[in-house]
C-alpha cells in the first residue's frame, strides 16, 4: 500500500539498477532530504549543533568504516587513528595557508597513505590478527601525536581550527558548519551506495566472503584489499577533518582515542555490517542514545517522585545502554538496518500479507 | 527476587536523599551554575566527592538566603569525559541560562575553550584544563582559579630546595603518566634544573597507569634523591607502591595534587611519610565545613554520603564554589541583577585575598591573573591524616608566567 509495486515494470537495465527503483522509497528519501536541508530553520540551535551535526559527521565516519569492515570484510580497530591523521593534517595544512578544499584532500591522502601502510599487514593476516595489527596502529598514532609537540600543538596539546572558507563561504556559524557536514555525509552515502552496485563492490564482497575463492574467479585479493584500505582511510581522514572543523573546532589527542575506535566499530556492528542505512542508525544509537538517556533520567529525577542520588542517575544510562546493545545483537544480529528492513518488507505487502508466500 | 531488588534500589536511593532545598529563599531569578562532570569514566576517582562538596556548599548558600535573594541552582550532568557529550551538555546548560560551567575534565574543557570565549560564559578549570588560561587577557572567561600544574611543580621544587636539603647537585626523578598532563611540569622543572644546577630526568609510564613496574626499575637504577609522581586516580597508588618496592623511601616521594585519603587507605602503612602538594586544606575543622555539617548535612539535606564531608576532594569542591559564589556576590553588588557571564567574570576579577575562612590560601584575581597567585602548600601523610608541613606559599611565579605567556601567545596566534 505504502510501497506500491504494482504497475512498476522495468523495461531497461538502467531502470532496475537504479539506486531506488521504488517510487515510495524515492518519495521517502526526498522528504527526508528536504527535512535535512530545512533543519537549520526547523530545529532549535541546540538540536542542530549538538545532535544533528555530530550525528551526520559520525555517520560519515561509520560509512567509511563500513566500507572496509562490512563490504570488504577487513576488521579495523584503529579507525579513530585514521581520523586523527586526517584531522591533524587538515589543521596543519589550513594553518600553513593551504585552501580548505585542498587541505581536505590532503587530509584524506595522508590518512589513506598511512592507513595503507598498516593495511599492508592485512595482506598477510586475517581476522583476530588483523585486529591486533590495526590496534597497533591506534596506539602508535596516538603515541606519535602525544609525543611530537609539533603535531599536537605544544604543552597544551590543543590545536584550534583556523578560520577557513569552503567554496568561498566562510565556515562559521552553526548553519554553514551543518551544511558542510551534511554535504560530506551525503557524498559518502552516494559513494557507498554506488560502490555496492558496481564491479568494484562485488569484487570487495567476493574478497570478504572468501579471498582465495575470489582469487579463483579472477579477483586479485591483494589489490582489492589495499584498495579497500585506501578508500576507506581516505574517507575516514576527510571525516576526521570535517569532525575537527565542523564540530570540535579544537583538536586534542583524546578526541581520537582507543575508545572512539571501539565506538566506531560498535556503530558499524549495531547498525548492521555493510549497510548504508545501518551506519546512520548505528551512529545515532551509539552517539546520541547515551545523551538522550542522560537527559531523560535527569528529567525524571527532576520531578522528584522519589529521592535518588546523582551517582545512580549517572550510571543508569550506562546500564540501559549496555542492555540495549546486548538486546540488539541478541534479537537481530544483523543490526538495526535489518530491523528497518524487516519493517519495510512488512509494509511492502501490507495489508495483504498472505500474498507474500 | 525482583521485588527485593527493587526495594533495595529504592532504599539505596532514599538513603542518598537528593533535592535542593530552596524553601527559605525568596523568589528571585536563580543564578545557574552548570556542573557538567565526568561521573562514569576517567575522573570518577574524585568527581563524586568534588561534586558533593560543590552542591553542599551551594545548599549552604541557599539555606542562608541565597545570593542577595537569588537562589543558586546547580545544573548537574554526566559527560563521561567525552567531548561530544560535554558540548551537548554545555549547549543545553547555556540555553537554560547557566553563567558558569565546570567540566572537571581536561579533554572536555579544552574542547569548550573557544565556545565559552565566544558565548561569554565563565568556565572554571580548577586543577584541570589549560594552564595558560591563567592569562586573563587572552582567556577572559576562563579561570583556572587554583595553582596550575606548573605552579604545583614550582612549589614542590621550592620545598625540596628550602626544606629537604637543597636542589643543587641533586638527582630529581619525575615519574609521570605518558599524556600531555603528565608532561606538563617538564618545562618548568627543566628551567629550575638549569637555575639551581640539579639533574632532572623524566620517566613516563603508559596510560592509564595500572602497570608501571618497567618504569620503576629504570627509576631505581637512576638512584634519585627525590621523586615527583605525576599522575591521577589509581595510577598514583601504583606509583607509590612501585616506588617503595624499588627501595625509594616514602619521605622521598612528592606527589602532584591528586593523592588523597582513599589512596592512603589502600596503601596502608607504606604511605606514611609521603608528601603531596595541596591546594585546599582537608578536614572538618574548618569553619566552612563546620557550617555545612551544621546547616546542611545535619538537616539531612547533604547531597551525598556524610563520610565524604571534609575529604581532600570534597573540600576542593567546596573551595571552587566558595570562590564562584564570592565572585557572583561581588558582581551582583557592583553591576546588579541579572548576573551574566560578563558581570560574573568581572566579579571574579575583583576577588582579592579571599580564603573562605581558612579553607584555602588567600586568592586574588585580576584582569591579567586568572590563576590567583599560584598558591598551595606541602602536606605529609602521617598515617591517619594529611598534615601540612609548610605554610601557604607560591614559588617561581616568574618561570610559571613565562610558560603561561608562551602558550597564551601560541593560542592568540591560533596555534
Amino acid at each position: 500500500m505504502f510501497y506500491r509495486q504494482s504497475g512498476i515494470h522495468h523495461t531497461r537495465y538502467a531502470a532496475t539498477r537504479k539506486l531506488w527503483p521504488l517510487a515510495a522509497d524515492r518519495r521517502l528519501l526526498g522528504g527526508l532530504l528536504a527535512l535535512a536541508l530545512l533543519a537549520p530553520l526547523l530545529l532549535p540551535e541546540l538540536y542542530l549543533n549538538s545532535y544533528l551535526a555530530p550525528w551526520l559527521i559520525w555517520t560519515a565516519a561509520a560509512l567509511s568504516l563500513t566500507l572496509l569492515m562490512g563490504i570488504a570484510g577487513q576488521l579495523h580497530f584503529g579507525f579513530a587513528a585514521v581520523m586523527a591523521i586526517g584531522a591533524y593534517t587538515s589543521i596543519h595544512l589550513a594553518r600553513a595557508g593551504v585552501p580548505f578544499e585542498l587541505a581536505l584532500v590532503g587530509a584524506g591522502l595522508a590518512a589513506a597513505l598511512i592507513g595503507c601502510v598498516f593495511g599492508a599487514a592485512a595482506l598477510r593476516v586475517k581476522g583476530l590478527y588483523l585486529v591486533m595489527a590495526t590496534l597497533a596502529m591506534q596506539y602508535l598514532v596516538s603515541w606519535v601525536i602525544i609525543n611530537v609537540p609539533a603535531i599536537s600543538g605544544g604543552a597544551q596539546a590543543t590545536l584550534a581550527t583556523p578560520e577557513v572558507r569552503l567554496l568561498f563561504i566562510p565556515l562559521d556559524g552553526d548553519t554553514a558548519l551543518y551544511y558542510t557536514a551534511l554535504g560530506w555525509t551525503l557524498s559518502c552515502t552516494l559513494l557507498l551506495l554506488n560502490i555496492k552496485r558496481s564491479s568494484v563492490g562485488r569484487a570487495l564482497v567476493a574478497v570478504r566472503d572468501k579471498d582465495f575463492a575470489a582469487a579463483v574467479i579472477g579477483v586479485d585479493p591483494l589489490r582489492y584489499k589495499l584498495l579497500a584500505f585506501f578508500t576507506s582511510s581516505f574517507l575516514g581522514g576527510v571525516s576526521g577533518a570535517i569532525l575537527a572543523f565542523c564540530y570540535y573546532q579544537a583538536v586534542t589527542p583524546e578526541q581520537f582515542g582507543f575508545n572512539v575506535s571501539i565506538q566506531l566499530v560498535a556503530m558499524v556492528l549495531v547498525g548492521g555490517l555493510g549497510s548504508v542505512i545501518g551506519a546512520y542508525l548505528g551512529a545515532g544509537f551509539i552517539l546520541l542514545l547515551p545523551i538522550v538517556l542522560t537527559n531523560l533520567l535527569a528529567w525524571v529525577a527532576g520531578l522528584e517522585l522519589f529521592p535518588v542520588s546523582f551517582n545512580l542517575i549517572a550510571h543508569i544510562p550506562l546500564m540501559v545502554y549496555g542492555a540495549l546493545i546486548i538486546a540488539v545483537i541478541l534479537f537481530e544480529p544483523l543490526g538495526l538496518a535489518k530491523i528497518y528492513d524487516n519493517i519495510r518488507k512488512y509494509f511492502l505487502v501490507w495489508p495483504f500479507r498472505h500474498a507474500q508466500r | 527476587m525482583k521485588k527485593t531488588w527493587l526495594s533495595g534500589l529504592l532504599g539505596a536511593c532514599s538513603a542518598l536523599a537528593l533535592g535542593a532545598s530552596l524553601a527559605n529563599v525568596p523568589d528571585k531569578e536563580p543564578v545557574r551554575f552548570a556542573l557538567l562532570q565526568d561521573f562514569t569514566a576517567v575522573y570518577t576517582f574524585l568527581t563524586n566527592e568534588y561534586n558533593q562538596g560543590q552542591q553542599d556548599y551551594l545548599r549552604l548558600v541557599n539555606a542562608r538566603g541565597g545570593l542577595d535573594g537569588h537562589p543558586v541552582e546547580a545544573l548537574v550532568r554526566d559527560t563521561a569525559n567525552e567531548p561530544q557529550r560535554g558540548i551537548e551538555a554545555y549547549n543545553r546548560a547555556r540555553g537554560e541560562g547557566a553563567v558558569l560551567v565546570d567540566f572537571l575534565s581536561t579533554p572536555v574543557s579544552r574542547a569548550a575553550v573557544n565556545r565559552v570565549l565566544e558565548d561569554e560564559v565563565v568556565m572554571i578549570t580548577p586543577l584541570h584544563g589549560r594552564g595558560d588560561a591563567s592569562h586573563g587577557e587572552t582567556f577572559p572567561f576562563v579561570f583556572p582559579m587554583m595553582a596550575t600544574y606548573w605552579s604545583q611543580a614550582a612549589i614542590l621544587a621550592d620545598y625540596i630546595d628550602t626544606e629537604l636539603g637543597g636542589l643543587a647537585g641533586k638527582r630529581i626523578a619525575l615519574v609521570h603518566i605518558d599524556s600531555p598532563f603528565g608532561r606538563e611540569p617538564v618545562p618548568v622543572l627543566e628551567t629550575l634544573a638549569e637555575r639551581h644546577g640539579f639533574e632532572l630526568r623524566a620517566f613516563a609510564y603508559p596510560s592509564p597507569g595500572t602497570e608501571q613496574s618497567a618504569t620503576w626499575s629504570d627509576v631505581r637504577r637512576y638512584r634519585p634523591d627525590q621523586v615527583l609522581i605525576w599522575g591521577a586516580g589509581s595510577g598514583q597508588q601504583v606509583s607509590v607502591r612501585e616506588a617503595i618496592r624499588n627501595g625509594i623511601r616514602p619521605e622521598h616521594i612528592l606527589s602532584v595534587v591528586w593523592l588523597a585519603e582513599a589512596d592512603a587507605e589502600h596503601l596502608g602503612k607504606h604511605m606514611t611519610g609521603v608528601k603531596r602538594y595541596e591546594a585546599v586544606a582537608p578536614g572538618r575543622e574548618l569553619p566552612v565545613i563546620q557550617a555545612i555539617l551544621d546547616e546542611v548535612v545535619a538537616k539531612g539535606e547533604g547531597s551525598g554520603p556524610e563520610e565524604n564531608v571534609g575529604s581532600s576532594y570534597y573540600n576542593i569542591g567546596v573551595a571552587t564554589m566558595a570562590v564562584a559564589v564570592e565572585a557572583a556576590r561581588l558582581a551582583l553588588a557592583e553591576y546588579g541583577a541579572p548576573l551574566t557571564g560578563d558581570t560574573l567574570r568581572r566579579g571574579f576579577e575583583q576577588i582579592s585575598n579571599f580564603d573562605a575562612e581558612g579553607l584555602m590560601p588567600p586568592l586574588s584575581f585580576s584582569a591579567t591573573d586568572h590563576q590567583g597567585g599560584g598558591f598551595g602548600r606541602v602536606s605529609r601523610w602521617d598515617g591517619g591524616a594529611w598534615v601540612p608541613v609548610t605554610e601557604w606559599r607560591s614559588a617561581y611565579q616568574d618561570i610559571v608566567w613565562d610558560e603561561i605567556e608562551k602558550d597564551a601567545a601560541g593560542f592568540r596566534d591560533g596555534r
